[in-house]
């Protein structure tokens, strides 16, 4: 309960504390713009994907004839493409001058798995009209042709198939005699023999013979393959230069149930070049036709993976506690559950696919999907002719960037919110409790200003006098309290002593006219109101006597001097002479047989004595002895005065010592309550304290003074005269 | 010739009872109420004794600096403050400044006029033998109380006290070894409002003087609850 009563509020720190709590809208205000942030900028880059798609998508609008070049139907074929050539190449039989990169796109014909004879690797591009084939074969007995022989299958060629554009099949063998220039003949149709003795010019080539066999390099004008674009190829290997049989024959052919041709798709080049200026980084356009087939691509989405140097550790961890933190904040933060994008393989291509089918069924429409750990936005805008949907362009743009910027600012924001939390939680506990401290030494010095009785011990306070801030103003208004409170009790202490001087001048005219008065008139001075006029004034000079006494007793002990005298003499004689003094009473004196020494001063001890042995004699009951006991301990004398006699009323334990306080009955006049009072300033004034309480069995009062004694070599081997038994003394403590 | 005694006194009532009573014991008296009155009057002539308040109207230590004024002039001239003035730091510079005893109020009249007349035989004793010990010379000891001159010494060593020490050292020392109430020696000091506080006040002074004069003076005991007693 004293505790519960103790506590009244939170402390000055908690509440400041509590308050800075309110810090922490910091971060949620902060999460909750970032996730806004990022909504917005999402929708933006939709938009302005969706508006790229829909500017590119404007320039194909009524450009049919950039899409239908294509068959319709090319589910039965496998596609040959034919990449566009950036530069011009020559009929050298080397790769290099294709463009960069172009090894990469070699097709592998042959035998499966592991490289063997007469395998194929074949690429196709096109450039000014021509159809470019690059091949490279591998053969390990290379065999010419021979002019002797007629037939043309007696020697290592290349074979050509496709429809020629007025609809009939075209069989061209390229055939040489050396590594170099080739020859083009059209074929008979069991591919033995030409069907003219004139070369077909129109289709040029050149081979040379590499360590493990030949690169064959032709081209042929687009127009002959006419709008259909079959087009097959075949390395026919003969091996044994004398049989001259064929050994292999390697075919970019489908195998069956397909047509006998493969279908060289051609990259539409006006399309590509439309948009390929329209790329940028991070993007993909794409331009697909109605047929759902891409018919230009430009860009990437996958970005320069740029391989940050390994962020440090303790980075590492932080990153990961975020992550770890991020569903829990967002949740208390938006009140929603975080669903962040999870990459979903298996139906990746399908959303896109649902983007391409509805934007092909006139819809703008944009996605987002992930792949792999990056997201990407899909905008499919759709390619609009004469009313019908003629295809679609898609842009594909990875918003990597944006999620990286927003997980790297949200890193940031908690960072900086959890610096901040702390500095400001720092900063607040150490300003809480530097005023809390203020306030607390503050408060110290201003109750010690005044001791339990009430009287001032300092006229103005020093700490905080020169704060300039409320916790100053307080502490200089209540120093000046304390001044005013200070003037005001020197006012009153002074009192008694002005009194003194101001009532004996007319005391002493009043009591020398009295005498006068007698002198003047003998017959007066035989009169009893002359004499009751002379007690009267010797009362009242006793009265200011005593006033002025307990007023300067603080004064007159100042200036008294100590010495070491032994108490228990004291004591001893002081209770002699009381026998004497008050020989209607009855005192007995306990004490130890050793001296106790103490430094006091005799003569205050012996007022003390007067004051406490009156009030005893005053209060006995006749015919019972006053004890005067004499104890110590160690360091500390006890003097006990008991007397049987009426009790101490009730709380008058704690007032008894206080000036002015008398607990006597009307009849006695002549107490002020100055007697326990003195007793008390003396006490106090040797080091020591006073209580009075009443005796264990009701029978009486014990007044007990305290003091602090000069230790002696006697203290340890005995504490008091004779035991503890005596029931007069086992006072009750309260 | 009648003596001449001057009052220095501000309170008229005061004044004029003291002169009152003073002039019927046949003493001749000057009474002044303020200092530069009393300093004019001194001027003219001096008087065989002074009774003198402190404070003087405003002046509050104006009977101290006519004490001063006085013993200037003329050494041997008792001097008697009669003051509400009764602090003890205000006895002891009075008795410091040469004044020969040192009176609270109120005062009764007879004591005064006794004590006035026992200064002036006091005075006239020693203008008459101021160096041979005088034949009513008491020995009690190391001790020599001389009743009638108020001449105390000690192993030889004049020692000064005022009139109510002298008193109380007298009565003290008249049984040696005896225990002397509080009461008697109240009486001794002939003062109307006297507390034990007052009586352990003079004999500590009475102790201190002889002190000065012997380290090792121990022949006042206190009777602590009763009195004194001389251990001579």
């Amino acid at each position: 309960m004293r505790i519960l009563r103790r506590i009244r509020g939170p402390r000055l720190g908690t509440k400041i504390m509590l308050l800075g709590l309110t810090l922490l809208i910091v971060p949620w205000f902060s999460y909750r713009q970032l996730v806004e942030m990022e909504r917005l900028l999402i929708q933006g880059q939709s938009n302005a994907q969706l508006l790229t798609a829909e500017g590119i998508s404007t320039l194909f609008n009524g450009r049919e004839d950039l899409f239908n070049d294509l068959p319709l139907a090319i589910e039965d074929f496998e596609n040959l493409y034919a990449h566009p050539l950036q530069g011009p190449v020559r009929l050298d039989g080397q790769l290099e001058d294709w463009g960069e990169d172009m090894t990469d796109n070699l097709l592998r014909f042959g035998s499966e798995g592991a490289p063997g004879d007469a395998d194929l690797q074949l690429v196709l591009g096109e450039r000014g009209g021509n159809l470019h084939a690059f091949l490279r074969i591998t053969d390990g007995d290379r065999v010419f042709r021979d002019p002797e022989y007629l037939r043309l299958d007696a020697a290592d060629h290349v074979r050509l198939t496709f429809i020629r554009a007025n609809g009939e099949d075209a069989r061209v063998a390229l055939t040489m005699q050396e590594p170099g220039p080739t020859t083009a003949y059209d074929m008979d149709l069991n591919w033995q023999y030409a069907q003219t003795g004139n070369p077909n010019s129109a289709v040029q080539g050149h081979a040379i013979e590499t360590e493990t066999g030949f690169q064959f390099e032709f081209r042929l004008p687009l127009q002959l393959l006419g709008s259909s674009r079959y087009f097959g190829l075949a390395f026919v290997d003969v091996d044994d230069a004398a049989s001259r049989g064929i050994t292999h024959i390697t075919q970019t052919l489908p195998t069956a149930g397909k047509e006998s041709f493969n279908l060289a798709v051609l990259r539409s080049p006006e399309v590509l070049s439309i948009i390929r200026g329209l790329g940028y980084s991070g993007a993909r356009i794409l331009v697909i036709d109605a047929e759902q087939r891409v018919r230009a691509e430009t860009g990437s989405y996958q970005t320069m993976e740029t391989e940050r140097a390994p962020p440090n550790p303790a980075l590492a961890l932080l990153r990961q506690a975020f992550d770890e933190l991020r569903p829990l904040l967002h949740w208390v933060t938006t009140g929603e559950t975080y669903q962040p994008l999870q990459p979903r393989p298996e139906d990746s291509d399908g959303t896109a696919d649902a983007a391409i089918s509805e934007s092909l069924s006139g819809e703008p429409i944009s996605l987002r999907r992930s792949v792999g750990d990056s997201e990407i936005i899909i905008a499919a805008h759709p390619i609009v002719s004469r009313g019908t949907v003629i295809g679609t362009v898609v842009v594909e743009q990875n918003i990597r960037d944006i999620l990286s910027f927003e997980s790297s600012a949200l890193e940031q924001v908690i960072l900086l919110s959890v610096a901040a939390l702390i500095a400001v939680f720092i900063a607040l506990l150490a300003f809480a409790g530097r005023l809390a401290w203020r306030i607390r030494s503050l408060r110290r010095e201003a109750s010690g200003a005044i001791d339990q009785y009430g009287r001032l011990r300092i006229s103005e306070l020093h700490s905080e006098m020169k704060a300039g801030d409320e916790i100053g103003d307080l502490a200089r208004s209540v120093s000046s309290m304390l001044s005013k409170l200070h003037q005001h009790n020197n006012f009153l202490e002074n009192m008694p002593r002005t009194l003194r001087h101001e009532i004996n001048n007319p005391l002493n005219t009043l009591s020398t006219s009295l005498e006068n008065l007698a002198e003047e008139n003998p017959d007066v001075r035989q009169s009893k109101y002359l004499d009751s006029a002379k007690r009267g004034v010797i009362r009242i000079g006793s009265i200011v006597q005593n006033l002025a006494d307990a007023a300067n007793l603080d004064e007159s002990l100042e200036a008294e001097e100590r010495e070491v005298i032994d108490i228990a003499e004291l004591l001893q004689s002081y209770v002699a002479n009381c026998k004497i003094t008050h020989s209607n009473c009855e005192f007995v004196l306990r004490r130890p047989e050793h001296p106790v020494y103490a430094n006091i001063s005799d003569y205050h001890i012996e007022q003390l004595l007067d004051k406490i042995i009156d009030n005893a004699v005053d209060f006995h009951r006749s015919n019972s002895p006053i004890k005067v006991h004499l104890d110590y301990q160690r360091d500390q004398l006890q003097i006990t005065v008991a007397n049987r006699g009426p009790v101490l009323p009730e709380r008058a334990e704690e007032s008894l010592f206080d000036s002015m306080v008398s607990h006597r009955g009307p009849q006695n006049r002549l107490h002020f309550g100055l007697g326990l009072y003195v007793v008390r300033v003396i006490a106090e004034h040797h080091g020591g304290f006073v209580r009075a309480m009443n005796l264990e069995d009701g029978s009486g009062v014990a007044i007990v003074v305290q003091l602090p004694c000069v230790e002696s070599r006697h203290t340890a081997t005995s504490r008091t005269a004779n035991g503890q038994s005596d029931p007069l003394l086992a006072v009750r403590r309260s | 010739m009648a003596r001449t005694i001057a009052i220095v006194e501000d309170d008229p009532d005061q004044r004029a009872n003291y002169a009152d009573a003073i002039t019927m014991k046949g003493y001749q008296v000057n009474a002044y109420a303020n200092r530069e009155e009393a300093l004019e009057g001194f001027d003219e002539a001096l008087p065989d004794l002074v009774i003198l308040d402190i404070i003087l109207g405003d002046e509050v230590d104006a009977g101290f600096q006519l004490c001063r004024d006085l013993l200037a002039k003329s050494p041997s001239l008792p001097v008697i403050f009669l003051t509400e003035r009764i602090n003890e730091i205000d006895k002891i510079s009075g008795l410091r400044l040469g004044a020969w005893d040192y009176l609270p109020k109120p005062i009764s009249l007879d004591y005064l006029a006794e004590r006035i007349s026992s200064l002036l035989r006091i005075n006239e004793v020693r203008a008459e033998n101021e160096e041979e010990t005088s034949a009513t010379a008491k020995r009690i000891g190391d001790l020599v109380l001389d009743q009638d001159a108020l001449l105390v010494s000690w192993r030889g060593h004049r020692i000064d006290l005022s009139g109510t020490e002298f008193r109380m050292l007298a009565k003290l020392v008249r049984m040696p070894g005896h225990a002397v109430s509080y009461e008697t020696l109240m009486n001794a000091t002939m003062q109307s409002l006297v507390t034990n506080n007052t009586i352990n006040t003079h004999m500590r002074n009475i102790r201190k003087k002889f002190e000065k004069v012997d380290q090792g003076f121990a022949s006042i005991k206190s009777e602590y609850g009763f009195g004194y007693r001389w251990s001579g």
